[in-house]
Parts: C-alpha cells; structure tokens; sequence
C-alpha cells in the first residue's frame, strides 16, 4: 500500500454509555476515513465526543455499532471492531495513544527507560535487553530526550519533556497510526511549537498517520491535512483543512470559527455568539442537535435530522441550509 | 447598586495602581526561588492591561501580592501603591494581610476572577450564598437588601433564570456559567481593580468568546481597570489596551497591544509570537520555537534571564549585567541589550529608573 490510500475507514460508528439508567449517545453514527501519510484533525468543543471517538478507533471502548476498517501494511482490510481480543493486540502495535496530560499519564515509579520500554516488553517478550536498551535509546535521541537522564523518574522532567516520553513511548513500537488526544493542550506556548515540530519531523521522517483531537483550532488548522467538527456526538462537517477554515458550510463552524482568539488586534473577527450551552447528550433536541443555538434554524431543522453528505467534492455537511447559506471563515493569504 | 464607589474616584490622578520594583522570593527546601526579580507596571483608570508569561514566570503570584493573599512562605518587597477610599495612596504590601485595611480594599476595591471556577467555589453554600458573601461584608448587612443586589449582578454577567440558580449549587452549574457567577461575586462591589487571572483557559472556544464579551461589556458599564493574566496571545490581543510581557519574574517588555503585536522588539516576546500560528497565514514548514526550557529561578547567573535561549544574545553584555526595561521614547518598554528600540520611537531612548 502506498501514501494516500485509505488506511482507517471508520463507518458508522456509534457509542452509548449507560449510567444509572439513562443511556448517554456519547457518539452517534460517525463516518470517516483516514489516508496513509496525512494528518487528520477533530475539533470540538468538551463533551463533544471526540476523545470517545478516538478511543472506539482504537478499541479502548467496545463501541455499540459500526465498523473500523484497517488496512494492513500487506494491502488486507480488517474490522478491528470484529476480531478477538487477541488478534487484536497484534495490530495495537500499529496504532498509538499519544495523551494530553503529561503528568498523569506518566506511572511515576517507573524509570523513563523503564516507561518507554513497556510497550516493548509487552509486544516483544522475546527480543534481548540489550536490543531492547539500545531501541529505547535510539527513540529517546529522535524525540530530543537527553540519553544519560534516562534512569531518571518523570518528576524530574518538564512538561515538555515529559511530553517527549509519552511521545517516545507511543513510537517504540513503530506505529503507523497515532492517535494525539489533545497532546500538546496542557503545554505553554514556546514548548507547544517544539512539539508540534516534532511531531511534523517524525511524521516525515516514518510516514506516520495522525489521528489529532483537539480543542485549538489554531493548532489543528497548522497541523492537518483535513478536519472534522464535531458537535454532540455527530460529525457535522469533514474537508480539507483549507476549505474548512475559509469556506465553512455548518453554522457551527462558523461560530466555531468566529470564537477563535487571533493574535493580532488589528484582524479581530466579528464573534457570531453562540447562545446558551451545549445540550445535554442523554437527552439531546429534536431534529437537527444544533438547531436550539443555530442562527439560521428554520422550522424543518428542529424536526427533520440533517443527512450527512457530500454536497462538494470531498466536503462533508450535515445542515439542511449548508447550500443557500454563505457563512463566513477566515481569510487566506493566498 | 450603591453608587457611592463610583463618586469618589479621584479625578487629579488617572493611574490605579502602581507596581515598583516588586520582589518576591519563596523559601523551599532547596534554598530561595527568587520567582519575582522586580516587576515594574501601572494601571490606569478604566484601562487593561494583559500580563503575558508562560507558567512560572510569576504572573500569579505578582497579581496575588496586590491583594496580600500569597502564601505565608512568600516575601514579597517593593512597592505596591494603590488609591483606595478611605486610606489614600497606600502602600498594599505595607498593611498587615489579616488586618482591617486591606480588608477594605480586598475584595471590595480591588477584586480576582480565578482560573477554575469548579475550585474557587464551595461545594457546600449555592451559589447565591456566596455571592452574598462580598454584599453583606462591604456593602449592607439587610439580607432582603443584599439579595436584591447579588441578583442585579448576576443578571448582568448573563446568568438566565438568576432567581433560580441563586438557590442551586455549584455542581448544578456549567463551567461556563459558574465562570459568569465567579464574575459577579467579583463585580457585586463594583471594584475599581478587577484582577482576572487566566479566567477563559479552563472553557471552551465558544464559552470563552462570551465570557470575554461580557468582560468587555461589563468594564464599559463599571468603568473598572483590569489586570488580564494570561498565556493566551489570541485573547490578549482582542481584549487589552496594553501588554506586560514577562519572563523568569520580570517583565521584559511592555507597550500598547498594537505595539507589542506589530513591532515586538523582545527577542523572547518575538518567539512567544512567532510559536502562535495564525490561521489563515500559509503554513511555514515549522513554527518558530523557543529553545530549551524556562530555567529554574534559583541561583540565577548574572546577565539577563533569557541569556541561554536567546538567537540575540551578546556574549561579554548579556551573561554579565542584568538590562533594565527601558523607554524607547513612545512608551514601549524593553529590557534588552540587543534591541535597538522601537521603529515607532523618536531616537530619544532615555531611562526608565
């Protein structure tokens, strides 16, 4: 298989959660798919359902629905979501979990060598220590970690180093999928950058495909290939990053848009408020979920659910007024 | 609202509050954090300013000695000098933490929004409660009297329903909208300092966006000054007038928020600009980063704090003396050897201490 091609296909994915009775529609019927190579995006706001989105494709929840199709390195299609436990631990190898806290992701009584090599002892209770060491070395030089502190515990390591480990960690086993929630959310500005070079460089350098869930907008619009927004549990729009930044075509993208923060107080965007608060998922609105804080809402939207579809070449929408409507992005340079 | 807040204002000084030369070391086990070396600022009236740093570069603590509630194993030296009612120009740092006067000012004159509105309330009083709290302490002890007045705030920072939720409890709350509540209990004074410490980082983009339009709003009304910390450049940039850029307990420089973003001279406050992408901007192979990491305040090297992660730096000037935040002539303030002034200044550097 070669760069481009479809590596995940996720269909239809849903995930309930159910709690003291109530059942909470955590992820309601996403599709979407993922070539080798690129980076995708997912925004949201909190309690959207793109972290449990990011777990179902890597199975750490059993989702009550769909398929995620995986393309092996051999060119075979696999439903991750219908084989055994333990054929399936064959493929964690190949997709990866990169977190968002750095500490607390982190076990602090386990050396830095230690923490990176689990994933090898785990996979690989064959391979020699010596291999093993030199692996774990080799991996911790790549992602800019000072060799010699190794033995060291976490607490000894900044946010942005610690980051690097987690990121170490996640490469060990060469990955050809990585799944970042959130993972550069809880660092400072300078060290953000660091890591999002970082993550570009490796990116380049082992072909890796990135699944990246975020909430900064700034950062998923600098890192992606192509995004999804998400609102309560439903994907409502999925292009190329380009496109969905300056031709948005939900509403809530719109506002999403207009709500971002610009470092520049000469190019302030006109803000297109929300009104109230995300509804609440174990009883969500008729209709179309965005239709009690939409703008543009007609009288069909609170009744009839929005199809999700392509309504422009690779540009996904799930509004009933995404054609006859002209809603504002940003403004590219080019 | 009680009104007679807003008559006694002085009119013959517009500046607020003052920060001079302010220190403020922590003993730990290890030795002396000197977490701030000298800040330098001033407020004036109705005015923001945005207090920019990374994590431990002692934002917090410099907002949270104006109203003495630090830590005990903090000392704090220098002057703070505010113009409070009753007291006149007062030094902040000289009065007695637990005492009267500061009393006074804490909380009624001068107010703080925190960072995480789930920690800053009890759990165990509704949200009208406390809220009250400030009413009946500084402006009337009649409880029909001060719940009329909890309930116009609340009103006013947005909270639907506000008879309602004035009984309910902070977990029945929103982050979003305890946030507006935390707001109200701030304004319920009507402060003429509003300290808002990183009060937007924990909400989502959206909540964000409302939160800091009725700020906005809220300012214009109460006519308050607002010292606004955050990391957030996008958020700085659409809500202060002017901009304190710290590094390593000082500020390193400081101007007009058009200023600051058009012709930063700071080589530290250029790469905490350049790691920002802006969207809509093509995209650079890489961002602009910082090298390294803030280094720890303890037993500091002479020469300027930035020295290690510096593309500018001078060897022989800048790892021996310490610069001074100096006026380029049009109020931007640097301190660094290897800036040669602000494009905007007339040539008439002269300086600041």
């Amino acid at each position: 298989m070669s760069k481009g091609d479809k590596i995940l296909d996720a269909k239809n994915i849903v995930m309930d959660f159910h709690s003291k009775g109530v059942t909470v529609h955590a992820v309601g019927d996403v599709s979407f798919s993922v070539n080798e190579g690129e980076t995708m995006g997912i925004v949201g706001e909190s309690g959207c359902g793109k972290t449990t989105l990011g777990r179902c494709i890597v199975r750490a929840y059993e989702p009550t629905g769909g398929q995620v199709m995986y393309t092996t390195s051999e060119g075979e299609l696999i439903d991750f979501l219908k084989i055994d436990k333990k054929t399936m631990k064959q493929y964690r190898k190949e997709i990866q979990m990169i977190f968002q806290d750095p500490y607390s992701s982190l076990d602090p009584r386990m050396t830095v060598l230690d923490i990176i090599k689990e994933p090898l002892l785990a996979n690989f209770p064959d391979m020699k220590k010596e291999e093993m060491e030199k692996r774990v070395m080799d991996i911790a030089a790549k992602v800019g970690l000072n060799t010699t502190y190794l033995k060291r515990y976490p607490h000894a390591f900044s946010g942005g180093q610690r980051q690097r480990i987690g990121i170490a960690r996640a490469l060990v086993l060469n990955p050809r999928i990585i799944v970042c929630d959130e993972s550069v959310s809880a660092l400072d500005v300078s060290i953000q950058a660091q890591v999002i070079n970082l993550l570009h460089e490796l990116q380049k350098e082992f072909g890796l495909t990135y699944l990246f869930i975020s909430h900064d907008l700034s950062v998923v619009e600098y890192i992606s290939d192509r995004v999804g927004v998400m609102y309560l549990g439903k994907m409502v729009e999925f292009a190329p990053t380009k496109k969905l930044f300056s031709h948005p075509m939900h509403p809530y993208t719109e506002s999403l848009l207009s709500a971002v923060p610009v470092a520049d107080p000469t190019k302030q965007m006109e803000r297109i408020p929300l009104e109230g608060e995300i509804p609440n998922p174990a009883n969500p609105p008729t209709g179309c979920y965005f239709h009690t804080r939409c703008r543009y809402c007609t009288e069909r939207c609170s009744k009839e659910a929005p199809e999700y579809k392509e309504l422009e070449p690779e540009h996904f929408v799930a509004c009933h007024r995404a054609q006859e409507l002209k809603l504002k992005g940003f403004d590219y340079d080019d | 609202m009680e009104q007679d807040v807003k008559k006694t204002v002085p009119d013959h000084d517009e500046t607020i509050i003052e920060v001079r030369d302010l220190r403020i070391n922590i003993k730990v086990d290890e030795g002396t954090l000197t977490a701030v070396r000298g800040v330098n600022f001033e407020i004036k009236k109705g005015e923001t300013l945005g207090l920019v740093g990374e994590s431990g570069c002692g934002k917090s603590l410099t907002s949270k000695a104006i109203l003495g509630i630090n830590d005990k194993k903090c000392k704090a030296s220098g002057e703070i000098i505010f113009d409070a009612d009753g007291l006149g120009r007062v030094n902040l740092l000289e009065l007695d933490p637990r005492g009267k006067e500061i009393r006074s000012v804490r909380g009624k004159q001068i107010s703080m929004i925190f960072q995480e509105p789930m920690v800053a309330f009890s759990p165990m009083y509704t949200i009208g409660d406390q809220i009250n709290e400030a009413t009946r302490l500084h402006i009337t002890k009649d409880k029909k009297k001060s719940k009329e007045i909890s309930l116009d705030v609340m009103k006013k920072v947005g909270i639907a329903n506000a008879e309602k939720r004035y009984n309910q409890y902070p977990h029945e709350f929103s982050g979003g909208m305890l946030q507006r509540a935390l707001i109200a209990m701030a304004l319920v004074c009507n402060p003429k300092l509003l300290i808002a410490d990183e009060p937007t980082t924990a909400l989502d983009v959206t909540i964000q966006a409302q939160i800091l339009e009725i700020m906005k709003e809220l300012q214009k009304d109460f006519g308050m000054s607002i010292l606004f910390i955050t990391h957030d450049l996008g958020v700085v940039a659409g809500m202060c007038d002017r901009v304190a850029v710290m590094y390593l307990g000082k500020v390193v420089e400081t101007g007009t928020a058009a200023d600051i973003y058009a012709n930063p001279q700071h080589p530290y406050t250029q790469g905490l600009l350049g790691s920002v992408h802006k969207i809509g901007t093509k995209n650079q192979d890489k961002l602009f980063s910082i090298e390294g990491t803030v280094p720890v305040a303890m037993n500091l090297p002479a020469g300027c704090g930035f020295y290690e992660r510096c593309g500018k730096r001078i060897e022989g000037v800048c790892n021996v003396s310490e610069p001074e935040l100096v006026d380029t002539g049009c109020g931007h303030k640097i301190a660094c050897f290897a800036c040669t002034g602000c494009p905007n200044a007339k040539k008439e550097g002269k300086a600041n201490e």
